[in-house]
């Protein structure tokens, strides 16, 4: 059970403070409630830019990360298609340097033209080093827009294509910054070696002052629902032909999640897992093969995802796959290997609260979905679930007609 | 109002505090070391063999004969070891190192007791069947294959062969040839002379109690083990090395892999602390020169980053980035420019206390799990270095002084001295 405390600033800023006195470090994190799937179709890759931005300088403190570090701080962010995390650990002695940091970027950042420029460029290299240059790096840039046809989940965080990175203007970081970067579009945690009467002071002089903005309502379109199977293919240079295939899932805080996530690990957790031990290890198909959920805010993706050995054809791997999953559907699963799937959930939930900073995002991502307390949930949630909670999910989600296959092919 | 463009008050860390390590030894001699911290009921618990790629007679032996522990025992077949494990949510790792080899498993501690005859199995009665070891060896190739599509995959094999030599344990790198000419007898082999009822030292952290001590005792603490003192140390010399420039044109690719390297030493030489601070100047932080260079005002690249990794006999330096094709000789050139700044110009005070105070908070930022704590610990103790080698970590980096900087730039980065590696294109 994680203990914390919450308060809301007059600006709707919503706070979350988790005293943890074993460590002398602190963790902050803030969430900004924004994400790839905010952006409008030709300006994609924009919540991700704008993320590298954040760092480019605010507007009395010109460099973001070097006061950090010279008070023996450490930070970093990503951009996921539902939202955009900056997290920072210091010495707990030196909290007042991230308020100070981060209160300064929310109120305004220094929009040097500069530092959009360089920015450009940098993330142009890592469109290229991790989408680009590795062998399968682009399949999540295919897998999307056949997946999705309406809600914007069909592009990836770092953007649909490079071009539209290379065509941001100030004006556009301009706008998305008071859109999206105000107190009442973000979560702050403060957790480690605090109070939360010192959190409170903090937080009265850093962030009360910066102005609320006008609420950002969300309204995104709904994916339809898919009722005929899909087909997609592509050749590229890559040693092993692949074999993607995704399903349509509800949102990552529907009651059947969790039955769903059993579902993926009775099939694709472990080496006892069903898919290993069957198609990678008896009959040598895949190389290797994977099922795990998107587990998004709106409904998500059940992907499945394999390697294909020489010599075997993706469809007949296809088939292989198909019956095995064919029969996990038609049969379910049975006690011990519901009772297998749980621990492994379980014990990778207590995993998890060791580390104070994944603590600390684990609650504001609770708090983000609109209630902190999910955080405490979630083991109930998981020990709830029954074999017939299973095969009903299984017989719901891993329908052939809602299905998306890509063949990617070695060439 | 207050000064917004002011920076707060702050303090820098003097002194760290690092959890003290409890020493047991084993009724047959064996050593177990724990480090109890941590609030949530978990334990990794490690046995650690002299067991790494130093230690083989035929190539690749010591990665398949630890990779193969697992996939079979005379009474478990590998399906039953994998179920055992995943059955209580532990996970293991078979981990085979340059110098030493990894049991680890991870369970919650209530787990422990259930674990335990499964592992002691591993130890005493792998088999090594015929249809797993070509499983495995199936897949290593096919992994190999996409790596090689990778330049920063071919990029770091080319440089560590050229530093060390393609016949030297840390030189020697994964090929298809390699992993065909594995067979059931090399792997059996090694683990008869390495691992079956040779010594070994546990590391068990996380929330341990009496409790878990008696039952590791009782597990591995009653067989007897050969004597260790009767196993020699392996010797593997480095022959002088020229250092050269190798380039491998990949005309598809979009980036240019570049790795700049050479041998230097390990934690145990006494400028270890001052090179570490030249080095995070130079590349090893985010706000490094480097990476204001290359990536901040140029935007030639995602990261670039140097380290030195030590191991047990040898250490080495190294660079790496992956840039922009185009970009590739004029990040050359950066580089040489920012080593010859580090050579003539002593590092500003405020940079420097900036990279002390990063490196000192990153340092006890990362002591707060038991593992994190069992890490260092490990490193003190398998590295043979004084017991108060991180509780002075903090002292040691405050007392390294410009000066110190420019003379180790001087005395260890020459470029001529590099070896340089590039995938891609100039």
């Amino acid at each position: 059970m994680m203990h914390y405390e919450h308060f809301i600033l007059d600006n709707g800023l919503r706070v979350y403070v988790h005293e943890d006195h074993t460590t002398p470090m602190a963790a902050v994190n803030i969430l900004y409630n924004v994400g790839s799937r905010d952006e409008e179709e030709h300006r994609t890759g924009f919540a991700h830019l704008f993320e590298h931005l954040m760092f480019g300088g605010s507007q009395n403190i010109p460099a973001y990360d070097e006061p950090l570090q010279k008070v023996g701080g450490e930070n970093n962010a990503f951009t996921s298609p539902d939202l955009t995390n900056y997290y920072i650990t210091l010495p707990a002695v030196n909290l007042e340097t991230a308020f100070w940091l981060e209160s300064d970027r929310m109120m305004a950042l220094s929009f040097d033209p500069n530092v959009l420029d360089v920015q450009r460029k940098v993330v142009v290299e890592e469109f290229k080093q991790r989408y680009l240059s590795q062998p399968y790096g682009d399949v999540w840039l295919k897998l999307r827009p056949l997946a999705y046809q309406a809600h914007p989940y069909r592009w990836a965080p770092i953007g649909k294509e490079i071009s539209h990175i290379e065509n941001a203007i100030l004006d556009d970081v301009r706008a998305f910054f008071y859109k999206f970067y105000i107190p009442n579009n973000a979560i702050l945690v403060v957790a480690g070696h605090v109070t939360v009467e010192q959190v409170k002071a903090l937080c009265a002089k850093w962030f009360a002052p910066i102005p609320a903005g006008q609420a950002y309502v969300r309204q995104l379109p709904i994916e339809p629902t898919q009722t005929v199977a899909r087909f997609s293919e592509t050749t590229a240079p890559v040693p092993l032909d692949a074999l993607y295939k995704a399903w349509h899932t509800p949102a990552r805080y529907d009651a059947d999640f969790q039955p769903i996530e059993l579902l993926s690990d009775v099939l694709g957790r472990g080496k006892s897992s069903r898919l290993y031990q069957k198609l990678v290890k008896e009959e040598r198909i895949f190389n290797n093969l994977n099922a795990y959920m998107t587990s998004s805010l709106d409904p998500g993706l059940f992907v499945i995802q394999g390697n294909v050995n020489p010599g075997v054809a993706l469809e007949d791997a296809d088939a292989a796959l198909g019956q095995l999953v064919a029969d996990l559907v038609q049969n379910g699963t049975d006690e011990p290997e519901l009772s297998k799937v749980k621990n492994q959930a379980e014990a990778t939930l207590v995993f998890s609260e060791i580390e104070l900073l994944n603590r600390a995002m684990n609650l504001a991502f609770a708090a983000n979905a609109g209630d902190a307390e999910l955080v405490n949930q979630e083991s109930d949630k998981i020990q709830a679930v029954t074999t017939d909670d299973v095969r009903r999910v299984a017989q719901n989600i891993l329908r052939p007609e809602k299905c998306s296959t890509l063949y990617y092919r070695a060439g | 109002m207050f000064d917004r463009s002011q920076a707060p008050q702050f303090q820098t860390i003097q002194h760290v505090t690092i959890p003290a390590i409890q020493a047991y030894t084993l009724d047959n001699g064996l050593p177990l070391r724990v480090v109890n911290a941590g609030e949530q009921p978990v334990l990794r618990l490690e046995l650690i063999f002299p067991a790494g790629g130093w230690y083989e007679t035929s190539p690749g032996a010591a990665y398949f004969g630890i990779r193969m522990l697992g996939e079979g025992t005379r009474t478990r077949t590998a399906a039953q070891i994998s179920e055992a494990f995943d059955q209580y949510g532990a996970f293991p790792e078979f981990s085979p190192g340059n110098d030493r080899a990894n049991l680890t498993t991870y369970c919650l501690a209530r787990h422990l007791p259930t674990l335990l005859p499964v592992i002691q199995d591993i130890l005493h009665e792998s088999v090594f069947p015929e249809k797993e070891l070509e499983t495995l060896k199936s897949i290593s190739l096919q992994t190999l294959k996409v790596n090689l599509e990778k330049t920063a995959y071919v990029a770091s094999q080319h440089l560590r062969e050229g530093l060390f030599g393609a016949d030297h344990p840390y030189g020697r790198n994964q090929s298809e040839a390699l992993i065909a000419s594995i067979s059931q007898q090399t792997v059996r082999e090694f683990y008869d002379r390495r691992i079956a009822g040779k010594p070994f030292t546990l590391f068990l952290s996380g929330r341990v109690s009496e409790h878990e001590v008696a039952l590791l005792n009782q597990a591995f603490g009653q067989e007897k083990v050969s004597d260790s003192s009767a196993e020699t140390s392996p010797k593997h010399s480095v022959k002088n090395r020229k250092p050269t420039g190798i380039t491998i044109e990949r005309p598809d690719s979009l980036q240019s892999s570049i790795r700049l390297g050479k041998r230097l030493f390990t934690r145990r030489h006494p400028d270890y602390f001052k090179f570490m601070v030249l080095n995070e100047v130079f590349g090893g932080y985010f706000g490094s020169r480097l990476m204001k260079n290359i990536r901040e005002e140029k935007g030639f690249t995602y990261g670039i980053s140097s380290n030195l990794t030590s191991m047990a006999h040898e250490g080495y330096f190294v660079l790496g980035t992956d840039v922009k094709k185009e970009n590739t000789a004029q990040t050359l050139e950066e580089i040489a420019k920012e080593i010859a700044r580090l050579q003539t110009e002593p590092v500003p005070a405020d940079e420097l206390e900036t990279v002390q105070n990063y490196m000192i908070g990153s340092f006890v930022g990362a002591l707060n799990t038991p593992f994190e704590i069992a890490d260092r610990q490990k490193t003190v103790y398998f590295d043979d270095l004084p017991a108060n080698f991180y509780q002075t970590y903090v002292e040691h980096i405050r007392a390294v002084t410009s000066d110190d900087v420019r003379d180790m730039a001087r005395q260890y980065l020459d470029v001529a001295s590099m070896q340089e590696v590039v995938v891609g294109g100039k």
